[in-house]
């Protein structure tokens, strides 16, 4: 088992600890006063505690990436704006297709991926299963090249390239801005 | 306000009824997943924004502190759920569970085959 390096650790501790003072409520007392020293407090030791069990599981390589405000920036960005423009029209594909408008078309294609980092191939992942109308079923490396396969409720094309440019759309190439 | 409120909650409740009639009609259980992924993208989002709005702007003193606890309910429930709906998906195939008319193109099964 892959051993807790120090950053891993300190980085698992800051996220921890930025959650609970949102789930608390204590980041607004803390701006318009009265926050309550003991529950500070509190979070600190539960953070650190968390982060010494679940650092080796949550972060693997570069510990303070998302840290940098630029970046930090990008991803707010391609989740709130190009994410929900891509979930917006496949939600709205997916419904006419339920209320029978359009015909289905299921099977399962196999794109291909330029991502190297592991986090930006599982991010990619999650958001090609989260968009309605696509499903990751597996990840496959073969030689320096990754794959995905896909089940696709509508399969325009069975060709890697056409098929990942019609999952992909502009996806892909905001998390390589982010991850890479 | 309120009306935007209504109209957020309202195309939330559209977009569920759409995934629960999806899985209803389709007819084999990976296409039913995808149905009930409409549920919970736009299904729940959107009745988290409304909420949101409604302590922001419809309480007397905004509750700030409670449009946050929402807003990282949201985030939670878009990091957990693909997770979840591709281990489902993955178990459903490697059981063997296959649609009833073929697939128009199958390319897991026929690489998983040539491993073999």
């Amino acid at each position: 088992m892959k051993k807790t390096s120090f950053s891993a650790f300190l980085s698992t501790a800051v996220v921890c600890y930025i959650f609970w003072l949102l789930i608390t409520g204590q980041i607004v007392s803390i701006f318009t006063g009265g926050a309550s020293v003991q529950i500070l407090i509190a979070g600190v030791l539960v953070s650190v505690l968390t982060a010494l069990f679940t650092a080796r599981f949550f972060i693997h390589s570069k510990a303070f990436w998302l840290f940098n405000p630029l970046r930090f920036f990008v991803w707010v960005y391609y989740c709130l704006i190009i994410f929900m423009w891509e979930l917006t029209k496949a939600n709205v594909d997916v419904a006419l297709r339920a209320f029978g408008f359009k015909k289905n078309n299921p099977g399962i294609v196999k794109i291909e991926t330029e991502l190297k980092s592991e986090y930006a191939q599982s991010m990619l992942a999650n958001s090609i299963t989260l968009t309605p109308g696509t499903i990751t079923m597996d990840i496959a490396e073969e030689g320096n090249k990754t794959y995905y396969y896909i089940h696709w409720i509508d399969v325009a094309t069975t060709d890697i390239a056409e098929a990942g440019d019609g999952i992909k759309g502009t996806m892909e190439k905001w998390i390589r801005r982010i991850w890479e | 306000m309120i009306y935007a409120i209504y109209t957020l909650i309202g195309i939330s409740v559209i977009f569920a009824l759409a995934g629960v009639v999806g899985m209803l009609r389709f007819p084999d259980s990976f296409s039913r997943m995808q149905a009930s992924t409409n549920i919970s993208t736009f299904g729940v989002l959107g009745v988290i924004l409304g909420g949101i709005l409604y302590s922001l702007f419809i309480f007397d003193t905004p509750d700030i502190a409670m449009a946050v606890k929402l807003a990282v309910m949201g985030v939670f429930y878009i990091i957990t759920n693909p997770i979840a709906g591709h281990a489902i998906a993955k178990a459903a195939y490697k059981k063997g569970i296959r649609p009833e008319k073929e697939m128009t193109c199958d390319k897991y099964g026929e690489d998983l085959e040539n491993a073999d």
